[in-house]
């Protein structure tokens, strides 16, 4: 099968209060591809995974995004998720009184309506989430909590993964998903990542760390540092950075 | 109703009731506190941001009369949208008068309906003169009530089966219903009462309602209060509950109709280990106005009370809460917490909430807050980036806010009737409530 451009980044700048975070950054993601951002605190990827999904609490002040050949920035937050784009959070928002399984269900309607597909009943949604709640470690009783209160982190972030399964996304950011799990949950996690890859979608992992890199192997790994991509590489980059850091690209980004 | 009209009409319907009644001394006191004192204003710190004017320049006939068969039919009509099935054990009151034959307390062991000789009886043991002083309304009601009732539960009596007590609000005329409801819950003994105030939507009734509680040592009262009249009624309503020894008192108010409600709550946690929790979330909205005012008096060391009102405040609409705890002299231990959260859905809407927390001894535990804003951004964020738009999101929220403190209610046929009517009543309900 043909790779199509999932996502393209040229050239984006991006501010909070005056203050730059994003100088620059280009980025291209093709369909099948899975993609690790790793960088220092600060490096702004953080802010790369809000500006995709539509915060906006930050200015971009030039650059292009384009998602599936759409300007990404003519849609709103909630076009994007029904268009294919799906963010899980760093820190998972907690919404006392409102059931996960009301959020789960308006999210997978919402995005059928868009695509002029018929709505799910209480029935079908049930069997639709069933396999993909057990694969991800999760009772029934789940479903009737309010979202994300009282989660463990755990919790919070299998619910995400939960949430992305759920809504097959076209491209999936998942922004340091890893962060906060012991080694069991990060199993459970990264096996829940690994079923939705496949040809036709792409995945991007920003992450601190490379443990959750053996598990999901990326195809590309780049480095992010004061707002710029500023070295790209395979999977052995991400080792490497694990034993040296994160000081000698830098230092090869200053000298060149 | 002015008080000159009630003066009027005093008169005349004393001389209705026999000579020998038990009510009519007590009447005539309460009569002649009213005439002093009138109508609360504004001027009172109690009052300071409710105003009963409407209500003294409406014209009501305060005079009780017997039920029309019309009557009975409207009131017939407005039980369909009753909260627990046919079933369940209820009274009925409509425009203030117990429906006949409409009691279905058979088989339920140890809880008497008492009428009216026994409910005066009562009412002049609890020596109310006092509770009058500070609440001219009750002084008001005592001198008109009509039917009086006593809800008694015997010692060590535990009813698993909610008893439902139905306010039916009719188009007879524009009257001024006073009704008075007396619990007294025996030791050891527990009872869940619904309470649910029902009209017909263009009814410009005024309910004012007296309910005093008396609970033994170790019992356990909870009543979940739902009131959905049309937005024309006028509601008062006042709650005087004294607490013994370890007992417990579990309140819950629902406010979604009305015009002008005002409810009053006054909590007496009176001996050691009483407890009292009290919950509640209000809409007001398109000229509506709704005033929930409590007070929490700890008199007895080791006592704890929980409070926690929402209110959702739309266009036009006034909402007011003020909660006041008292620890008294010799209360130690006492543990209160207390919390008024409001939501602010338009700039044309107004909130007044005020807690006050007064402390005569040392050794508590007391939290207060209040907070009035608007919706979350972060979880707005959060739906909307799950497909769901805007307005649905803000819906699903604004309902969240309610339910949040919904869940509190233990029966579960009642939170869901209660959650989803007042989901029906928020804004954008069509485009999201399928979803719940």
């Amino acid at each position: 099968m043909e790779k199509s451009i999932i996502l393209q980044i040229k050239g984006l700048h991006a501010q909070v209060e005056d203050r730059a975070i994003l100088n620059g950054l280009d980025l291209k993601v093709s369909s099948g591809e899975v993609h690790a951002i790793m960088g220092p605190n600060g490096s702004g990827k953080s802010t790369l995974a809000q500006i995709l999904a539509g915060r906006d609490n930050y200015e971009v002040t030039s650059g292009t995004i384009e998602f599936c050949g759409k300007d990404l920035f003519s849609l709103s937050t909630e076009e994007r998720a029904r268009e294919g784009l799906f963010l899980a959070f760093q820190y998972p928002v907690e919404i006392p009184g409102v059931n996960n399984a009301y959020l789960l269900k308006a999210a997978l309607n919402a995005q059928r309506a868009a695509n002029d597909q018929p709505q799910v009943d209480a029935f079908e949604f049930t069997k639709l989430i069933k396999d993909k709640m057990e694969l991800m470690q999760m009772s029934s009783d789940f479903l009737n909590r309010s979202v994300n209160e009282g989660f463990s982190g755990g919790e919070k972030k299998r619910n995400e993964i939960l949430q992305m399964l759920t809504l097959e996304p076209r491209l999936a950011v998942l922004d340091e998903t890893d962060s906060g799990l012991d080694v069991d949950a990060l199993k459970v996690v990264a096996s829940g990542i690994n079923s939705l890859r496949d040809s036709k979608r792409a995945i991007i992992l920003v992450t601190h760390y490379e443990r959750l890199l053996e598990l999901v192997v990326p195809d590309h790994v780049h480095v992010l540092s004061e707002g710029c991509i500023v070295k790209s590489g395979d999977r052995e980059l991400a080792r490497t950075l694990d034993k040296q850091g994160y000081d000698w690209v830098r230092k090869e980004a200053a000298n060149l | 109703m002015t008080p000159e009209t009630l003066h009027s009409t005093f008169e005349a319907s004393l001389n209705r009731l026999e000579t020998s009644d038990p009510s009519r001394t007590l009447r005539s006191e309460a009569m002649a506190l009213f005439n002093k004192f009138g109508y609360p204003t504004r001027k009172h710190e109690n009052w300071r941001y409710t105003d009963l004017k409407p209500i003294v320049k409406a014209e009501l006939d305060p005079t009780p009369k017997s039920l029309t068969t019309n009557q009975i039919k409207q009131s017939n009509r407005l039980l369909d949208t009753s909260l627990l099935d046919d079933g369940a054990a209820r009274l009925v009151l409509v425009d203030g008068e117990l429906l006949p034959n409409a009691q279905t307390l058979d088989g339920i062991q140890g809880l008497t309906i008492l009428g009216h000789e026994e409910t005066w009886q009562r009412i002049s043991e609890l020596q109310s003169v006092e509770l009058f002083q500070r609440h001219p309304l009750a002084a008001l009601n005592t001198a008109f009530a009509s039917s009086g009732i006593l809800i008694k539960l015997s010692e060590n009596t535990n009813i698993e089966q909610p008893l439902h007590l139905i306010f039916t609000s009719t188009q007879a005329a524009n009257k001024a219903i006073q009704p008075r409801i007396l619990i007294d819950i025996g030791a050891g003994s527990k009872l869940t009462i619904v309470q649910h105030f029902v009209g017909e939507d263009s009814v410009a009734n005024w309910t004012n309602l007296v309910t005093q509680i008396t609970q033994s040592k170790e019992s356990h009262l909870t009543i979940y209060r739902f009131q959905e009249y049309g937005n024309e009624q006028f509601h008062t309503e006042l709650l005087d509950a004294k607490i013994a020894q370890d007992a417990k008192l579990k309140l819950g108010y629902v406010d979604l109709g009305g015009k002008l409600v005002r409810n009053d709550v006054q909590v007496d946690l009176a001996e050691p280990g009483a407890a009292c929790e009290i919950f509640g979330v209000f809409l007001a909205t398109q000229g509506q106005h709704v005033d929930n005012h409590t007070r929490i008096d700890h008199t007895a060391p080791q006592t704890t009370s929980r409070e926690a009102f929402r209110g959702i405040i739309g266009e036009r609409g006034r909402g007011v809460f003020n909660g006041k705890v008292v620890v008294h002299r010799g209360a130690q231990g006492t543990d209160a917490q207390q919390s008024s959260d409001n939501l602010l859905l338009s700039e044309r809407g107004e909130i007044d909430t005020k807690p006050e927390l007064e402390i005569y001894t040392d050794d508590v535990k007391c939290a207060h807050g209040a907070t009035v804003g608007e919706l979350d951004a972060e979880q707005l964020f959060y739906i909307r980036s799950r497909g769901v738009d805007e307005d649905t999101a803000k819906g699903l929220l604004t309902f969240a806010f309610a339910n949040d403190v919904l869940r509190r209610i233990e029966v579960p046929e009642v939170r869901e009737r209660v959650a989803s009517c007042v989901a029906g009543q928020l804004p954008d309900y069509e485009n999201w409530g399928g979803l719940l």
